[in-house]
């Protein structure tokens, strides 16, 4: 008989909603944290508020954990990483650190759930100086802000009278060698423009982008309030600098669909940044033998109509672990992970038998 | 949202033109254009992608863009919209294939609103686009109307297509089968009865639209009130 136990590599939205499924199927499940707490990047990078729907991080992702955490035969591993896996499905013995102290684990499947991490845009360039001007800042940077209430220009502690987001920071790119879409700048930029156009409503909020990509219900929930209701500036055309000019930033670039060039002071620039895959993505893919596609994404192995799937007979993958996601994305691929992974226990018994 | 930015967009080039125009007189223009009720509901949001371009017959014989037009609006852009009161607006003939809009925008209902403003305000842009209708304007603000078919001359509106030429020739002959007597000549067309005059008159001076006269055409104007100020007296209306 395999072993019926799941180990789960991460606590985010993918990784809960994936141990969240293996316990209410009755396996027990192991989930290997290497933060202090669960959630993941929305809780560490402290989001303001859940793109599309606006629900608080915390409230909803601490629901999630709480949930987990009263089911049957769960056992939540904070602060720990797994260091070393061995043998093959249904039968993995991985060595767990745990706070310090080894451990081992015997599992019959393993969701890797590890996530994303958002592009530095100091790597490669500094165009848009995020390093050197402190009025540059990135989505999470102003998510924190809006957390707080305080949407300041960190320069002086003033609010901004204008704001842009520059898209496409670290995607789209073939020079960075980001080649892909990252899928959801468009939409949490124009969610965060909505929040700063209701938290200073003097202000005045512009979206330079290459193409406007709000899938399905975002069109509607997010991309069109924001333009009618909250009169955000959208201009097709992206920033080729950022200039400091009298105390303030100038920006630089083309009004495409006006066909003039354009420069406009600003008080603050937001960068929109993409996804990269996080560095525990890139270890747990390496340690666990799994493929990773050339920008070290898990690469999943029958695609499109198994998405979690991976090369590895018994390892699924889940969330910005496999590519750029959107919490739906996340929610989705970790619920089928964890669903995949006890299908797998249950053919093993059945073969195995 | 403020009606105006008091910053504006810095271009590299001064594209709009009309740099002698003092700044705060532009931004009170545009933000009457703003402040008009039916705005809201004329521009919602932009996603500039040409359909209102490509459906517009003046944008295939004129330099004219009515997606221009929302861009300038949806940009809130002071000095092009003033531009394009000066210059775009009166190129637009007013048919409104642009609600063709996926966004449910109406560029022309922004040009409609831009026009009022125009005349409105006499801007130099509405004189001269009306300059040539003062006898129009006369004999529609005197008898309620202006063309009657006996005015049809087979050569001077090819846009009333091929017929022309055989309806006018014999246009007594075609009226005959027509039972009803109709006002299809100017004689007739232009005999409008006393009552009605005085209703139209009070019409155009009630919604504004002598006041839109005066300010483009001042002599006209007068000549309209004087034309009237004798019927309102036999009728004792009060002004």
């Amino acid at each position: 008989m395999a072993n019926q136990r799941v180990v789960v590599i991460g606590g985010g939205p993918a990784g809960l909603r994936a141990a969240t499924t293996v316990a209410e199927l009755g396996r027990p499940v192991v989930l290997v944290e290497q933060r202090g707490f669960l959630g993941g990047t929305p809780i560490a990078e402290r989001y303001a508020s859940m793109t599309p729907y606006l629900e608080d991080p915390e409230a909803a992702l601490g629901a999630m954990a709480s949930h987990l955490a009263s089911l049957p035969d769960v056992e939540i591993l904070l602060s720990s990483e797994v260091r070393s896996c061995s043998g093959d499905a249904p039968a993995f013995s991985l060595e767990v650190e745990v706070a310090g102290q080894s451990r081992s684990v015997e599992a019959g499947a393993i969701v890797l759930a590890t996530g994303f991490q958002h592009f530095d845009p100091g790597r490669e360039t500094q165009m848009y100086g995020y390093y050197e001007y402190p009025d540059v800042v990135a989505l999470q940077d102003l998510e924190s802000m809006l957390k707080d209430g305080n949407v300041v220009r960190p320069s002086n502690g003033e609010p901004p009278g204008r704001i842009c987001f520059i898209q496409c920071v670290g995607s789209r790119d073939r020079q960075i060698g980001n080649e892909y879409c990252s899928k959801v700048c468009c939409g949490v930029a124009s969610k965060e423009a909505i929040e700063v156009r209701q938290a200073l409503p003097d202000s005045e909020v512009f979206i330079f982008y290459i193409d406007m990509r709000m899938y399905g219900y975002w069109e509607s929930q997010i991309y069109w309030p924001a333009q009618e209701k909250h009169h955000v500036q959208y201009v097709k055309g992206i920033v080729s600098e950022v200039l400091p000019r009298d105390g303030r930033l100038l920006v630089r670039g083309e009004d495409t669909t006006m066909g003039r060039p354009m420069e406009i002071p600003m008080d603050l620039v937001v960068l929109s940044v993409g996804m990269e895959p996080s560095p525990g993505t890139r270890a747990m893919a390496k340690l666990l033998g799994v493929a990773q596609n050339k920008y070290g994404f898990v690469e999943a192995a029958r695609p499109p109509l198994d998405t979690v799937g991976t090369n590895r007979p018994g390892i699924f993958a889940a969330g910005a672990a496999l590519g750029p996601a959107d919490l739906e994305d996340c929610a989705s691929t970790g619920g089928l992970a964890g669903a995949r992974a006890v299908a797998s226990l249950a053919t093993a018994a059945v073969t195995s038998g | 949202m403020p009606a105006a930015t008091q910053d504006p967009l810095r271009k590299v080039d001064d594209v709009a033109g009309f740099a002698d125009v003092p700044r705060a007189e532009k931004e009170r223009l545009v933000a009457e254009v703003f402040a008009d009720p039916r705005f809201a509901d004329y521009l919602y949001g932009c996603y500039e992608c040409g359909i209102c371009v490509a459906v517009c017959p003046s944008a295939r014989f004129y330099d004219f863009s009515p997606r221009r037009i929302a861009q300038a609006a949806g940009r809130r852009d002071v000095d092009l919209l003033y531009q394009q009161m000066q210059e775009d607006i009166w190129e637009c003939s007013q048919c409104f294939s642009c609600l063709r809009c996926p966004r449910g925008n109406n560029p022309g209902g922004v040009i409609t609103i831009m026009r009022e403003v125009a005349v409105n305000n006499g801007m130099s842009s509405a004189r001269e686009a009306l300059e040539g209708y003062s006898r129009i304007i006369y004999k529609i603000m005197s008898t309620g109307t202006q063309v009657s078919p006996d005015m049809l001359q087979p050569d001077a509106f090819p846009d009333w297509g091929p017929e022309v030429q055989d309806v006018s020739e014999n246009l007594a002959l075609w009226r005959r089968a027509l039972p009803p007597e109709t006002h299809h000549t100017t004689s007739t067309g232009w005999s409008v009865a006393e009552r009605t005059l005085i209703e139209l008159y009070l019409i155009w001076l009630e919604t504004g639209a002598l006041d839109m006269i005066r300010q483009v055409d001042e002599g006209l104007h007068m000549i309209l009130e004087e034309v009237m100020e004798d019927r309102l007296e036999e009728e004792g209306i009060e002004r």
